[in-house]
């Protein structure tokens, strides 16, 4: 592909359609007859119409979401605000603490703590993303080994601060939701001939 | 010179290199997993195998000396194939946890499984349990150790302990830890090149790859090893707050003590306190002198100079005044201002005498280099001081124990047998003829025969070095003694190495004209005075880890250090300032470090431009040796004194090094006196009992402790827990008689 037709900054000499934009009014009264004109004009009618319509057809039709009481679903692929998630067997969590995300994190906003536990594992202390920087590209999620961290589909994220951010207990599964957890189809997720590409170690037992 | 071929190019390597050392220093490529630039070859892993033209097989080229012509090739499909192999063997069963492993992202496995593209394992063997095992400071697991060795050979040939050893067994050999004689140094594991040793206070702490490397200089003692602090927040949810969270170093070539490498968590946070800096402001009007200790920047040391100068106040620190006016009559016979000697020198050397230091515990550094000349020169080294010391006893061919206080009794009886044989104008030889051999070797208990034994030692030796420590420098006949050595420098062919006692005693000495003593008031900079600022002080400042600057060395360098983390305080610079002085920063009086003491006008900024980690040289410059002018007036050897009953002598454990790393969590070292058995019986004591004694005015409850590795009856008293006021004590001599009481006895 050639990028010259980009690169062309001469516009004198492009097709260009100029919209030719209606005089504005100029005298009180015309402006007082152009505020008359559209106040009253046909489309306040047929917009009316429709409305008293389906007042009178009744809820059954109306194809309203009731936002922020209802949402509609979201693709699987959707990248929202993170979650954690656990190991459905154990309920263990899955991250392990590598870091890999917060390395990877183009905006650098993925903090985590990890310590030597008394189990002798790496157990992480604490994680957290500053969503006020996160630009929700996927990476963390497409990186990640475990898939322990993935993107939800949470996409309310006003706050009255820019530095905000969402710590550990936030996105992790809370224990009792844990049935709920549905496995990730979504960013980063493994594909589905993936069993077949596993290559087999042998093993002297 | 020898020329070779080097995959088809002809290049020269030096007599005596290695294949592996000429491809190096040649810019060619030849992978290793066993290799350590600073130990002998190892031999264990066998990738670094190449061909060599008219030669079956392959050959090791980490141990085999280029031999003239010879053509090399270091790369081809079937060295490939090979290297391939033997990177498939260290993975069979490697547990698969690169993800939690502390050295993921710095792995020799790591990186190499993934340069010769093993992705798929041929090869299997049945795995076994392998528990982790704990090391004192330091983490072993088995399970990810392949077996290089490197840790074995570090400790045996750098550090001189030999705690490790190799276990064989097939596939279950594992490295085993033989323990007592670990001084938690922790160089098994910088050498690791996998995460089978890991110190237990990084484990699973953050990775690799998010630390940032500060360069910096060791604070700690007087040898300067370079090193990085590795740095990051402090936490998750902490802003601009930055850590120390490991301490590493350029392991290759360089090594560091258990001190350096781990007592890292001394650094503070500071904040402007602007009524406490009023205070200190005001303090200092009125103050006459300013006492401070060694562990300060010369810098530092050049604006307490300039203040002098500039207010007159009087400079006090008694351990760097002892060794300026050591180094100043040394310098009287020996006609130039530095000894000549370097730790490089040391660990060249085939003869060592070593004299007035604890030198393990004084100076780690020191030991490593005599370990490595003992290890590889097969050096004789004789130990003179009245303790013995265990802990070298590996090392030490002749052990001279001397009588506390016979210094220079026994200095001049050592100077004597040094230069025998050599040529000396009449008045220094009538000096010697003069001497009472028998007198002097009775009182000091140094016999004739040890010292004929020393002399038959140094026959045929060709790189003799004559080590010194701080017992010298603080004893009453300091001066004396000095010009005895110095006496050596001149006309001996050995090369003197004085360990300074402090961390810049050596520089401190240098910079500033410092007083005896002084009255009025004293205000204390890391130090006690009637206010103190720094280190414990009502106005805190930041610790020598926090601050730029440069320090001098034991091998007289100058090497610039950075600030591993900020310190938003307070600085000395800034009240020097507020006196009257004018400089922005600290670093602002590199330029101006005394040039008559051999330092060179260059600016910190370009030093640093000097800083080559990685590489075998060192960083900043060598102080220039000036001439001193010669006055020979050697004095008669005072009357040696006694010191009879129970004698202390102060040195802190090799685990401590002062006050500074007395703050450090991740050290710890017994605060106990610690005697013998005979001291023990002298002094009414025993083990466990808690004891009670004075040291110029200074009080010392402890509990006494037996060790069995000591004789005689001198005790060890550890100064660190003392603080501020224990470095101190370091001005005076480090033997001292004590009546000791007992505060309370045993099971009460
Ligand atoms: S989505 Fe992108 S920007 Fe956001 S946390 Fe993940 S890697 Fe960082
Ligand atoms: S990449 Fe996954 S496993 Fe690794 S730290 Fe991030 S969330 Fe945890
Ligand atoms: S030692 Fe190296 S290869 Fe083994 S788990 Fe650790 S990082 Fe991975
Ligand atoms: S512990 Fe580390 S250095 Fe020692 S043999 Fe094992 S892998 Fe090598
Ligand atoms: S304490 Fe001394 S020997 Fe140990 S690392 Fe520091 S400078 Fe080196």
């Amino acid at each position: 592909m050639s990028l010259e037709q980009f690169k062309d900054r001469n516009v004198g000499t492009q097709e260009y359609r100029h919209i030719q934009a209606s005089t504005s009014p100029k005298t009180p009264m015309e402006k007082f007859t152009q505020v008359v004109k559209r106040t009253f004009s046909k489309e306040l009618f047929v917009g009316l119409k429709v409305v008293f319509t389906q007042m009178a057809k009744g809820p059954k039709t109306w194809h309203t979401v009731k936002y922020p009481q209802e949402k509609l679903p979201i693709g699987p692929r959707y990248r929202a605000i993170h979650k954690l998630l656990k190991l459905l067997e154990s309920g263990n969590e899955r991250c392990i603490g590598c870091g890999l995300c917060e390395k990877i994190c183009i905006a650098d906003c993925i903090r985590m703590d990890t310590r030597y536990d008394e189990n002798q594992r790496k157990e992480v202390t604490e994680y957290s993303i500053n969503l006020g920087r996160c630009i929700f590209c996927g990476y963390c999620a497409e990186v990640c080994p475990e898939l322990a961290i993935v993107h939800g589909p949470r996409f309310e994220n006003a706050s009255e601060q820019r530095a905000h951010f969402v710590i550990k207990d936030d996105m992790l599964t809370p224990v009792d939701a844990l049935k709920h957890q549905k496995e990730f189809p979504g960013f980063g997720a493994l594909s589905d001939d993936a069993d077949k590409k596993v290559k087999k170690t042998p093993l002297a037992y | 010179m020898v020329k070779f071929y080097l995959d088809g190019k002809e290049v020269t390597a030096n007599k005596g290199e290695t294949i592996l050392q000429a491809a190096r220093r040649n810019g060619s490529y030849i992978p290793t997993m066993c290799y350590l630039s600073k130990v002998k070859p190892i031999e264990s892993c066998r990738i670094c195998v190449v061909e060599v033209e008219g030669t079956e097989g392959f050959v090791l080229s980490c141990s085999t000396p280029v031999v003239e012509g010879i053509k090399v090739h270091t790369n081809s499909q079937k060295l490939f194939q090979h290297r391939s192999d033997i990177m498939k063997m260290y993975n069979v069963n490697h547990p698969l946890e690169c993800g939690v492993c502390d050295k993921s992202g710095e792995c020799d496995l790591q990186n190499k499984t993934l340069e010769f593209g093993v992705d798929s394992q041929e090869f299997s063997a049945k795995d076994m349990h392998r528990p982790v095992e704990d090391w004192g400071f330091i983490k072993y697991d088995p399970a990810l150790c392949i077996m290089c060795e490197k840790c074995v050979s570090t400790c045996n040939e750098i550090v001189g302990e030999g705690s490790l050893q190799v276990k064989l067994g097939g596939y279950g050999s594992q490295i085993e830890f033989t323990g007592d004689d670990c001084g938690n140094c922790g160089e098994c594991m910088a050498v690791c090149p996998v995460g089978a040793l890991v110190s237990e206070n990084f484990k699973y702490e953050t990775n690799a790859w998010e630390l940032q490397k500060v360069p910096a200089v060791c604070a700690h003692c007087s040898s300067g090893c370079e090193l990085f602090y590795e740095t990051k927040h402090a936490g998750a949810f902490t802003a601009n707050e930055e850590k120390i969270y490991r301490v590493s170093n350029d392991f290759e070539y360089k090594s560091l003590c258990g001190v350096g490498r781990f007592g890292y968590d001394v650094t503070q946070r500071g904040g402007k306190d602007e009524k406490e800096f009023d205070a200190a402001l005001s303090m200092l009007r009125k103050a006459d002198a300013i006492r401070f200790n060694s562990r300060i920047s010369n810098e530092e040391a050049k604006i307490l100079q300039t203040l002098k100068e500039r207010f007159g106040y009087k400079l006090l620190n008694g351990e760097a005044y002892a060794m300026q006016r050591f180094l100043k009559a040394f310098g009287s016979t020996s006609g130039e201002r530095y000894y000549n000697g370097t730790l490089e020198d040391v660990k060249n050397s085939d003869f060592i005498a070593v004299i007035g230091t604890k030198v393990a515990d004084d100076n780690p550094m020191v030991k490593f280099h005599m370990n490595m000349a003992s290890k590889n020169r097969k050096a004789r080294i004789s130990y003179l001081h009245p303790i013995e010391d265990a802990s070298i006893q590996n090392l030490v061919t002749q052990n001279i124990r001397y009588e506390v206080g016979t210094e220079e009794g026994v200095v001049a009886l050592l100077v004597a047998s040094l230069l025998k044989g050599n040529d000396l104008p009449s008045s220094v030889k009538d000096y010697f003829e003069e001497l009472d051999i028998g007198n002097l070797s009775a009182e000091s208990n140094v016999g004739e025969e040890e010292l004929e034994r020393l002399e038959r030692a140094l026959v045929r030796k060709n790189a003799k070095t004559l080590i010194v420590g701080s017992d010298l420098y603080t004893h009453g006949r300091a001066e004396n003694m000095a010009k005895l050595l110095g006496l050596v420098q001149k006309y001996g062919d050995f090369k003197i190495v004085m360990i300074p006692s402090g961390t810049n005693t050596l520089g401190v000495a240098n910079i500033c004209e410092l007083d005896a003593s002084a009255e009025g008031t004293v205000v204390g900079y890391n130090a006690p005075g009637d206010y103190v600022i720094g280190m414990d002080g009502q106005l805190s400042t930041p610790p020598l880890p926090q601050q730029e600057g440069t320090l001098t060395t034991i091998d007289k360098r100058v090497v610039p250090t950075n600030a591993a983390i900020p310190f938003e305080g307070y600085t000395l610079n800034d009240l020097a300032n507020a006196l009257g002085l004018d400089a922005a920063h600290t670093i602002d009086y590199t330029v101006q470090l005394p040039k008559k003491a051999g330092y060179k006008a260059v600016e910190f900024d370009r030093l640093l431009e000097e800083y080559r980690p990685y590489s075998p040289e060192q960083n900043g410059y060598l102080l220039q040796n000036g001439a001193e002018s010669v006055a020979m007036d050697l004095e008669e050897i005072a009357e040696l004194p006694e010191y009879n009953g129970t004698v202390v002598y102060n040195c802190d454990p090799a685990g401590q090094m002062g006050a500074l790393s007395a703050k450090s969590k991740n050290l710890c070292a017994d605060d106990a006196l610690l005697g013998s058995q005979q001291f023990a019986v002298a002094a009414k004591i025993k083990d466990g009992d808690t004891v009670r004694f004075e040291i110029n005015g200074e009080k010392f409850v402890k509990v006494f402790k037996i060790d069995t590795s000591l004789k005689g009856v001198v005790a060890m008293n550890p100064l660190f827990s003392k603080g501020l006021s224990g470095d101190m004590l370091c001005s005076d001599y480090r033997f001292h008689k004590v009546n000791i009481n007992v505060e309370s006895g045993h099971n009460e």
